[in-house]
């Protein structure tokens, strides 16, 4: 089979990548080793966050997402359960309270209304809150969420409808490199030809680069969620905690930190979906491509949801989940050609931001393969070659 | 049409109406257009539809949604394990919470 363009990973990043490709009027066939959401995009929260990102760049690539997905339910004829209802960062004590002013400052300044919230005044916009347990909280009315498997579909079939083909099923086993220029994918069954191919396979991008000879700076970060049972409006105002975001500015506060919470990386996340399934998480933890829960996560992560929400106790849990995010060391994804493998395009490392960022990577990363320039902000940021993926002996 | 008639035909909905999954009210019209659209396992059919999703975690359901794949000739051997993930069964967050404080205790037993 010959094609336009191969995207490699059926998750929301190859999905949106496939649908904006086809959009423009490309051959695209995608290719998903298992089902369409197997990995990270099925086993998450569902958050469209923007206060979590780094002011500058990471951001501006963030509101601009957001934007796209105001939207997208439209654009896809879809529904996605897609809505802004603003989150809460909860601030445990005074040391992040003064940190989080400095982000508040700088968010602002990006243009983004984020606000530093009394105890009292979170409360009111969440009830339920342990009012010991805060000393405060940000908030911005422009955090959302969207069902994640529900817009992977989406885009995939609005896709599949417009000419791209969708294999699922369909590992790919290896590239085809003809003269240090990429042709082509293999799979068990036959060989795809195409002018390029696209690496979308999240945390597994990886293993699609060491068929190429490059070592991909991407590692499985895993996330432990728990599901309850549907129930009346609980969750009013999504929230997380401060110290991911206080962190991010000063790595050492978390370095110090030796209790187990802090080695599983566990902060709150908290929503409800669009059914009431109320859902909190989560961990971050590197333990290779393990995506099972454990006792010890588990553990720890009921303990901190349910210190800062007690209310949760009351609550019946149905399911638990993990999922492995794609973590690159600089917490940006790394999109582009790569340098020296003609063909070749990466777009994967989204660490907890794929679902946020699905809708602006998918058209940076159209536009980049058809036009070589974007309007998309701050793409020059996200640009793969900032690291040195050949390895030494080629 | 005598009285019996007269009931089968009040009482047989139409197959596509008749709720496979009761917890999230799907049915087998949602199952088929699933399958139609490219689902080939019990865990792809799960995320379209959220059938399995529900309370019970598909104890009800499964085994009937997997008789509907293999009427579909989709060989359950080459599908993808649905893995059942903990609990399992309903559970209480807050009797969990003193499952784990307890245990916690035990492992640090005997401190002074
Ligand atoms: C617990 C948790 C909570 C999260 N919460 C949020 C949130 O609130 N907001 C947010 O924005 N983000 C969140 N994230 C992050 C988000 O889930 C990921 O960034 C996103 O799903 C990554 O999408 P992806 O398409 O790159 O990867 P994936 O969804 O993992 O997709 C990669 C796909 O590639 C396929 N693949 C792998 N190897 C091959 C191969 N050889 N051939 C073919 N296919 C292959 C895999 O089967 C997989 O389907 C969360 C993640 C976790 C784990
Ligand atoms: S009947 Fe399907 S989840 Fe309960």
């Amino acid at each position: 089979m010959t094609t336009d363009i191969i995207v490699i990973g059926g998750g929301i990043i190859g999905s949106a990548i496939a649908y904006n490709l086809t959009k423009r009027g490309k051959r695209v066939v995608l290719l998903e080793k298992k089902y369409l959401v197997n990995g990270a995009s099925a086993s998450c929260d569902q958050g469209i966050l923007l206060q979590s990102k780094a002011p500058g760049d990471h951001l501006r690539l963030a509101i601009y997402s957001m934007e796209m997905y105001k939207g997208l339910e439209k654009e896809l004829s879809r529904e996605l359960e897609f809505s802004q209802k603003g989150y809460l960062v909860l601030i445990e004590n005074e040391m992040e309270l003064k940190t989080m002013e400095d982000v508040v400052r700088q968010q602002n300044a990006c243009g983004l209304p984020s606000e530093i919230i009394s105890a009292e005044e979170a409360m009111g916009l969440q009830p339920g809150l342990n009012r010991d347990a805060i000393v405060a909280a940000a908030f911005c009315p422009w955090d959302g969420e969207v069902n994640p498997y529900m817009t992977t579909f989406a885009y995939a079939d609005r896709a599949a409808e417009m000419g791209a083909v969708i294999k699922t099923s369909c590992p790919v086993t290896g590239l085809l490199i003809e003269n240090g220029q990429v042709k082509g994918v293999k799979t068990p069954e036959e060989v795809i030809y195409a002018e390029t191919v696209v690496n979308a396979a999240g945390a597994w991008a990886p293993f699609i680069g060491q068929m190429a000879g490059l070592d991909i700076p991407i590692k499985p970060r895993r996330g432990q969620v728990y599901i309850t049972e549907e129930v009346p409006k609980f969750v009013h105002k999504g929230a997380i905690n401060a110290r991911y975001i206080v962190a991010k500015h000063h790595p050492e506060l978390l370095k110090n930190d030796t209790s187990k919470k802090a080695k599983l990386g566990v902060g709150i996340s908290l929503t409800q979906s669009f059914k009431g399934n109320v859902l909190f998480g989560a961990s971050r933890e590197f333990v290779g491509y393990d995506a099972s829960n454990t006792l010890e996560g588990l553990r720890e992560v009921l303990a901190n949801a349910t210190h800062l929400v007690p209310g949760l106790k009351r609550l019946n849990i149905i399911r638990t989940m993990g999922g492995l995010r794609p973590y690159p060391p600089d917490s940006k994804p790394l999109i582009g050609y790569v340098k020296g493998l003609p063909g070749f395009f990466m777009a994967a490392g989204h660490e907890g931001d794929g679902i946020s960022l699905a809708p602006a990577t998918g058209k940076l990363v159209a536009d980049l393969i058809l036009d070589g320039h974007t309007d998309v902000p701050a793409a020059e940021s996200f640009d793969v070659n900032r690291f040195e993926l050949m390895k030494e002996n080629g | 049409m005598n009285e019996r008639e007269l009931r089968t035909e009040t009482y047989v909905p139409n197959e596509d109406n008749i709720y496979v999954c009761r917890c999230e009210e799907v049915t087998v019209g949602d199952i088929k257009r699933a399958i139609a659209a490219g689902a080939d396992s019990v865990r792809a059919l799960k995320l379209r539809t959220h059938a399995g999703m529900g309370v019970c975690q598909g104890m009800t359901c499964r085994r009937n949604i997997e008789k509907m794949l293999q009427e579909q000739k989709i060989d359950l051997d080459l599908c993808h394990s649905h893995s059942q993930r903990f609990p399992v069964r309903l559970l209480n967050a807050g009797d969990f919470t003193k499952v784990l404080e307890e245990a916690e205790e035990d492992e640090e037993g005997g401190c002074p």
